[in-house]
């Protein structure tokens, strides 16, 4: 045992090389690979702390045991959203909520750092009005969604106006004062579908990258089943052979992995700046933890090893196996058949499925995709040797008959992300649907019985901030609309509206004024998210799929190095053999890349909001130019390396 | 004899190592020369610098009176793939070609149709012995197959020379001894000529001379191929000449020391594509 590993990383060493760069392509691979799956797994994490860390927000109601009462509002400063919290203690004894040393007395204020920086800096017309207490302190982190969250915590007594009043509000202003028995509170409905965006995207990411990491993997033992044969046939068992091919892939991919930590370490700041849900990520978001970062380098050289043995599998069963080159067996139809299974389940989704249920399916879908991409690709092989007229076509037809699934591997990224954006590209709403709402006139909800004396008080407090202003009252039954614009006549900016804000604040205990502006800034956000996260996902397949394209040409001209050395010996010239490597991968890449596209599209119509749409089709157009540039430059990147092992076809002095 | 390829004063170093200290080689029309030698002996450098695959560092190199060593690698390779033909020990063939687009692929490069390179390329097959084996891949033949596969190619193009290295180096005897006879009768049949790499002594008699290199040198008592005194002959002093009356006529087989004259068994079957099959 001890002697059969030793001889591995004997081999591994002594490679030559070629060899050693064959572990090398491996190894970046494999900590591509790991550093994105992190990335993946951190992300998760990520919205799932900010789920918790928003959860003490969302108030739970307890009347029994209740030991202090909490309100909620979302107040608004420039185009950002404020969370005003008003908490008041029942008993003496009640904790504190998440992130303050102590609970705040009555008459005094807490602010998020973000908040009290913003407090300083605008005039105090603007904001700092609005928050007359005095400072108790600053609000945790461990309390706050993102570092640049706008937090102000109030302490109250139990029996202020803002604790008392009673009306049911808006869920998109706040909550209306609630018994709470502590600040544990629940996650949010939004922070939920956050969650469950983020599962999706990362199935989106995972299965590719599996993908990837299997390629790399086979891309070792395609640089090893010669020897290995070898080894079989001076009698090693298929026992031994595995094992040292497992031992070698596993060194190699656990090389690898550790460097992908590192590469995710020193990408962290980047990925961390971010911004989802309006804010960016603290570093610790971004940490998956020890557990998960030990999980992750096991789990990557583990299957990397596992994807070796499949590879070998022809090795073992025959000594002869890549010695002799036969015609392969046609690959069976079934493949197809599970795609269409899949696909068939698709119609049955909604809107409603559970997340859980749609990531499945899509995994599945990329499965599928994946078991059906080098039949496919045998049959364009064929149809291609076919009609083949020139010589460069005719060897590209042939590879893709002899080795449907290595020409795959250089394609299937690329396949996956058109999937991806076939799958976004349908999904992504409008962009015209939001963001042309009014912002200067704010609206106050205000009781009826008070309509008139309030009406003048705003028009007193406007006029004394300077703000001019048109009051009018709209709306019917006990609860009216006091609707404030502010008037063309000054200069209507954000100061102005956040002055008029500021003076209307408090006006009407638990209420503040907001626009319509500032009601469709949560939608205005989730867009924005839709659309970073598209980015985010569509950048990292790419990022995988062009690399994984790259180092898949490489390898390929490294294991054929001898046959093309003797062809460009024989007078081929190097532009023919370029083409048809070309060929082998553009053509393959049309097909299955459309194919894909429209598998994702097919898979989006259950879930699309609106019919395709300008932004859905420049992300499908982004990606297919992208694509298509990305796989040819990472093909013709490898043309050096086919002109230096070409260039001296025997270069030994015999 | 008209001189079909000549090489002169050769010189090819690998850093410190004289891989060819000044070789002298010349093979006529229709003529199979063996270049014999043990390893690292200089033999396949010397086949590499008259096939155009690599430039010497001194000496030049003539194919029909025109000089070659001195092109571009462009113009080099569309020579090797019209007036060379190769045939190697192994690996030569494209494993996921069927063997007669193998065949078919130089005369396909060299602008021929697709129908028409497959269709001649058909035409070597039964004169070879490999009648119905047109579509099976090399993985599917033996090994004494598959070289008469690669002899076919090389001679498709119908070219000038054919270059052997080491032809029947991975095969028995048996199969070797009947390659080498295919390759030479196949080569003479087609007017071409043939230089042959070898360290065996059985291979070589199947051709018309022999010559020993060591240590990068021509031994002199190969004869025909002693080091030319410098500037002995001038450029393209052979293309228009038959004269070659400093190295004796190159018919004269017998000065050689080296037996086999147009094969071991004396005969000289001609191999034209389509006639024996």
């Amino acid at each position: 045992m001890t002697g059969l590993l030793g001889l591995s990383w004997r081999l591994l060493r002594g490679g030559g090389r070629g060899g050693l760069l064959g572990a090398g392509l491996t190894a970046v691979a494999v900590a591509v690979s790991t550093a994105l799956l992190l990335f993946a797994v951190s992300a998760n994490l990520a919205f799932q702390g900010r789920a918790e860390r928003e959860a003490w927000r969302n108030p739970v109601a307890a009347d029994a045991d209740a030991v202090a009462v909490q309100a909620v509002r979302r107040d608004y400063v420039r185009d950002r959203g404020v969370t005003v919290v008003d908490v008041a203690a029942l008993k003496p004894a009640a904790a504190p909520p998440p992130g303050l040393e102590r609970f705040p007395a009555p008459g005094e204020v807490w602010f998020s750092p973000a908040l009290a920086e913003l407090v300083r800096e605008l005039p105090a017309g603007e904001l700092a009005d609005r928050f007359p207490e005095k400072i108790g302190g600053t609000v945790g982190d461990e309390a706050l969604v993102h570092p640049g969250e706008l937090v102000a915590v109030r302490g109250q007594e139990p029996g202020s106006p803002v604790m008392t009043v009673k009306a049911a509000q808006d869920p998109l202003t706040g909550t209306a004062p609630t018994r709470v028995a502590g600040f544990t509170g629940e996650p949010t409905g939004d922070a939920q579908a956050y969650q469950a965006l983020a599962l999706i995207a990362t199935v989106l990411m995972a299965v590719p990258l599996l993908v990837f990491g299997g390629a790399a993997a086979r891309l070792t033992v395609a640089r090893r089943d010669q020897r290995l044969a070898a080894l079989r046939l001076v009698g090693a068992t298929p026992g031994q052979v595995v094992l040292m091919t497992v031992a070698e892939a596993v060194i190699t991919a656990a090389a690898g992995a550790v460097a992908g930590v590192a590469l995710y370490g020193l990408l962290t700041p980047l990925l961390g700046g971010i911004e989802i849900a309006g804010g960016s990520w603290f570093a610790a978001d971004l940490w998956p933890g020890v557990p998960y970062t030990m999980a992750v380098l096991v789990a990557v050289p583990l299957l990397v090893g596992l994807s070796a043995v499949v590879g070998l599998r022809r090795v073992v069963v025959s000594p002869l196996g890549v010695a002799r080159r036969e015609t392969p067996p046609a690959m069976r139809v079934v493949r197809v058949l599970a795609l269409l299974a899949v696909l068939a389940v698709v119609p049955t989704l909604g809107a409603g499925t559970a997340a859980g249920v749609v990531a499945v399916v899509l995994g599945l879908a990329f499965l599928a995709i994946n078991l059906t991409g080098p039949w496919v690709v045998g049959l364009i092989g064929r149809i291609t040797a076919r009609t083949a007229r020139r010589p460069a076509r005719l060897l590209a037809g042939r590879r893709l008959i002899d080795d449907p699934r290595a020409a795959w591997r250089t394609v299937s990224g690329v396949a996956m992300t058109g999937f991806v954006a076939g799958f976004i590209g349908l999904l992504s709403p409008g962009s015209g649907l939001l963001g042309d709402a009014d912002a200067t006139t704010l609206r106050l909800t205000v009781p009826a019985a008070q309509v008139s004396q309030l009406t003048g008080e705003a028009r007193e407090r406007l006029s004394a901030a300077g703000v001019p202003a048109r009051v009018e009252v709209t709306g019917k039954g006990g609860d009216r609309t006091l609707a404030v614009t502010v008037t063309e006549a000054a200069r209507v900016d954000e100061a102005v509206i956040d002055r008029a804000r500021t003076a209307l604040d408090g006006m009407v205990p638990g209420r503040g004024a907001t626009s319509e502006a500032d009601e469709e800034l949560f939608g205005v956000l989730l867009l924005e998210d839709v659309g970073t996260g598209t980015v985010v996902v569509l950048t990292v397949s790419f990022l995988v799929a062009i690399v994984s394209a790259g180092i898949t040409a490489a390898s390929s001209v490294l294991d054929r190095r001898q046959t093309y050395a003797l062809l460009r010996l024989a007078g081929t010239p190097l532009e023919v053999l370029n083409r048809a490597r070309r060929a082998e991968t553009l053509v393959p890449l049309a097909v299955m890349g459309g194919g894909s596209i429209v598998v994702g599209m097919f898979c989006a119509v259950p879930f699309s909001f609106s019919a395709m749409n300008v932004s859905g089709l420049t992300v499908l157009l982004a990606c297919v130019v992208l694509g298509f540039a990305g796989v040819a430059g990472a093909g013709a990147a490898s043309a050096p390396l086919l002109r230096s092992v070409t260039a001296n076809p025997a270069p030994r002095p015999d | 004899m008209t001189a079909v390829l000549e090489g002169f004063d050769l010189v090819k170093r690998f850093g410190a190592t004289v891989a060819l200290g000044g070789v002298a080689l010349r093979v006529g029309r229709g003529e199979a020369v063996a270049i014999m030698g043990p390893s690292g002996s200089g033999k396949s450098t010397l086949l590499h610098c008259l096939a155009g695959i690599m430039k010497p560092d001194g000496g030049e190199v003539h194919l029909l009176g025109q000089r070659i060593d001195t092109m571009r690698e462009r113009e080099r390779s569309a020579l090797r793939r019209t007036r060379f033909g190769f045939v190697f020990q192994f690996g030569q063939l494209l494993p996921e070609l069927p063997a007669e687009e193998n065949v078919a692929l130089p005369l396909m490069l060299g602008g021929v149709s697709r129908g028409d390179a497959v269709r001649r390329a058909r035409e070597w097959f039964g004169p070879l012995g490999l009648g119905g084996m047109e579509g099976r891949r090399p993985g599917e033949l033996s090994g004494g197959q598959a070289q008469r596969v690669a002899i076919a190619r090389a001679l498709a193009t119908r070219p000038a020379v054919v270059f052997a290295d080491e032809p029947t180096g991975a095969l028995d005897q048996a199969t070797g001894h009947d390659t080498m006879r295919l390759l030479v009768e196949a080569t003479r049949g087609n007017d071409a000529s043939l230089v042959v790499v070898t360290h065996d002594p059985q291979v070589a008699r199947w051709c018309d001379r022999t010559v020993e290199v060591r240590d990068g040198q021509v031994l002199a008592s190969a004869g025909y191929g002693a080091p030319l005194p410098p500037g002995g002959h001038g450029a393209g002093g052979y293309g228009d000449s038959g004269d070659f009356g400093d190295f004796g006529d190159f018919g004269d087989f017998g000065d050689s020391g080296v037996s086999g004259v147009s094969g071991a068994d004396g005969t000289a079957t001609r191999i034209l594509p389509g006639v024996n099959g």
